[in-house]
């Protein structure tokens, strides 16, 4: 029993650190610009495809894949950001809707380029760390964890130590003061666009040999964010990772326990609790960020 | 050919003719204004009167609907906010604005985004902390968690931070007790001795004008008056209208 636990949670680790990349990269682009970003998920399908695409048909090395996903699914925001959001700024509703055209974009593009037939790919190493007869970890899911702390501590020190990301805080929390502050909002909108789409390409990546890849895998992926960014409070990053683990470790022990749709279930009355108790989020205040 | 009578060289500042509407409606018409290189100007009037308007205007905050705005010679009113700071001029915005989720450092650091002379902003800083102590004691205290006469030196500290040429202060007295607003008005007469000059926006009539070495009346819009401050504290009009006398 011990150790069906601690399997468990290893599971649930692992689930926990790419559902956090996703849900980081969400709530920072809804804290700088505003914006709910429907095509999220696409951003973590575009990422799994570079992997698909660089490591597994074209033979480059895993984690060159993986950079590459995160650089060009950045890069792919940063365009979004200018065509889509900039000219919709002052219209909310308008990037909502723009960003669910671009979803479909994206998914169309990808049924056409890469088909609808599911990818599977060899993983890109075979290792598993033992702990015990029955607890284990395969590495391919380590790189997973490690990618995440890595980079959600990088984005930590980037928005706590740097100008920019001072820059970027004082944008999310009071666009006009931070303009005051001589903070251009496009260059913050094009900074939070890159670093929250980049997240959400990796996160795709790093677990492509782990899952199916195919063209509308983003769309239970952003559910799942969206239930996490609502649990944590809609404008904290904080609050985004630790529902992230709260979500993960409540979804898998069910899912493990019981069963899936059970633990869907659950994680979506989790949410519903929350709302109920406090309407904001466990860190979220009333305002965006 | 013609003098430009734009070009006079005695203002910092100047509105010529400018307009702002809010989705068609009119906030401020026709607005000419001058703000010397030194001293207090400060912008009296009721409320809705125009005076936000006109500030934001010229921080590149509202886009003018006509006329135009020079800051030391060179047209500012097409200017983004971001490149308006860059020429020097800091506005403290109605209500503070301070980053709430931010340390009372961080807010200060933030007002010198634009500078890249770090030994300069760390003296700045020590300036800063010199003339708001209390601002020194909650260094690492959220901007959020500090009280209202806190927020307004915190958001004062933060435009001097730019090393401002010119300071914008839109109500800095509001919502705080008598003291503090004493006190405010004493810190603003000292920025303004050391060489910056100040335009103050400001409802309480009586305390602009003791300030002031000028003033301008707003009303619905409309510059009704101007003249020096002293002169206007004994103006018919102003003193029943806004000094309650
Ligand atoms: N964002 C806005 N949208 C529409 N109308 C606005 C907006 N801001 C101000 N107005 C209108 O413009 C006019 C001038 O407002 P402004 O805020 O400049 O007045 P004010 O003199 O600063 O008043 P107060 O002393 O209350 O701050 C008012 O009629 C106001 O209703
Ligand atoms: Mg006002």
């Amino acid at each position: 029993m011990l150790e069906l636990l601690a399997q468990t949670a290893l599971n649930a680790t692992y689930a926990a650190s790419y559902i956090a990349l996703v849900a980081v990269g969400l709530v920072l682009i809804f804290g700088v610009m505003g914006v709910v970003n429907f095509a999220h998920g696409e951003l973590y399908m575009l990422g799994a495809y570079a992997v698909v695409a660089l490591y597994a048909d074209a033979g480059f090395p895993f984690f060159l894949a993986a950079a590459v996903g995160l650089i060009f699914v950045g890069i792919v925001g940063i365009g979004m950001e200018r065509t889509l959001f900039r000219p919709l700024r002052d219209n909310p509703l308008g990037g909502l809707v723009a960003s669910i055209g671009f979803l479909l974009i994206l998914q169309s593009l990808a049924s056409v380029w890469f088909g609808v037939r599911m990818e599977h790919i060899p993983p890109s190493t075979q290792q598993i760390l033992r702990f015990s007869d029955s607890v284990s970890l395969p590495v391919q899911r380590l790189y997973v964890i490690v990618g995440a702390v890595i980079l959600l501590t990088a984005l930590w020190l980037f928005l706590k130590r740097s100008r920019f990301g001072w820059a970027l805080r004082a944008s999310a929390q009071d666009p006009e003061a931070a303009a005051l502050q001589g903070i251009s909002i496009n260059q913050t909108a094009r900074i939070a666009m890159f670093i929250g789409a980049g997240l959400a390409g990796v996160a795709g990546a790093l677990t492509a040999p782990l899952v199916r890849t195919f063209p509308y895998m983003g769309h239970s992926v952003i559910v799942t964010a969206f239930i996490v960014i609502i649990v944590g409070g809609v404008g904290s990053l904080e609050g985004a990772v630790l529902a992230a683990v709260i979500y993960a470790f409540v979804h898998t022990f069910v899912t493990t326990f019981f069963d899936g749709v059970i633990a869907d279930i659950v994680g979506l009355s989790l949410m519903l609790l929350v709302l109920i108790v406090k309407p904001t989020g466990m860190f979220g205040t009333a305002d965006r960020a | 050919m013609q003098p430009d009578p734009l070009s006079s060289e005695s203002a910092l500042l100047q509105i010529v003719g400018a307009s702002v509407n809010y989705n068609k409606v009119s906030a401020v018409r026709n607005l000419n204004m001058k703000i010397p290189h030194g001293g207090i100007v400060t912008i009296i009037g009721a409320n809705g009167a125009g005076k936000t308007t006109t500030l934001r205007a010229i921080s590149g905050l509202s886009k003018l609907s006509g006329g135009e705005i020079r800051f030391d010679g060179g047209r500012i009113d097409n200017l983004n906010p971001e490149q308006v700071v860059a020429r020097g001029i800091a506005h403290v915005p109605e209500g503070r604005r301070v980053f709430p989720d931010m340390t009372v450092e961080e807010n200060l650091r933030t007002g010198a985004f634009l500078r890249r002379d770090q030994e300069a902003i760390e003296s700045d800083l020590s300036a800063v902390f010199g003339r708001f102590p209390r601002l020194e004691e909650r260094r690492s205290q959220l901007a959020k968690t500090m009280s209202g006469g806190e927020q307004q030196m915190l958001a004062i500290g933060r435009a001097l931070m730019a090393k401002p040429r010119l300071l914008l202060l839109d109500e800095p007295s509001m919502g705080l007790a008598p003291v503090i607003v004493e006190e405010m008005g004493r810190i603003v007469v000292e920025i303004s001795r050391e060489g910056v000059p100040v335009v103050l926006v400001e409802q309480n009539a009586e305390l602009a004008l003791g300030l002031a070495d000028y003033a301008y009346v707003l009303e619905t819009g409309n510059l009704v008056l101007e003249g020096p401050a002293k002169e206007l504290h004994e103006n018919d009009h102003v003193r029943r209208a806004y000094l309650g006398l």
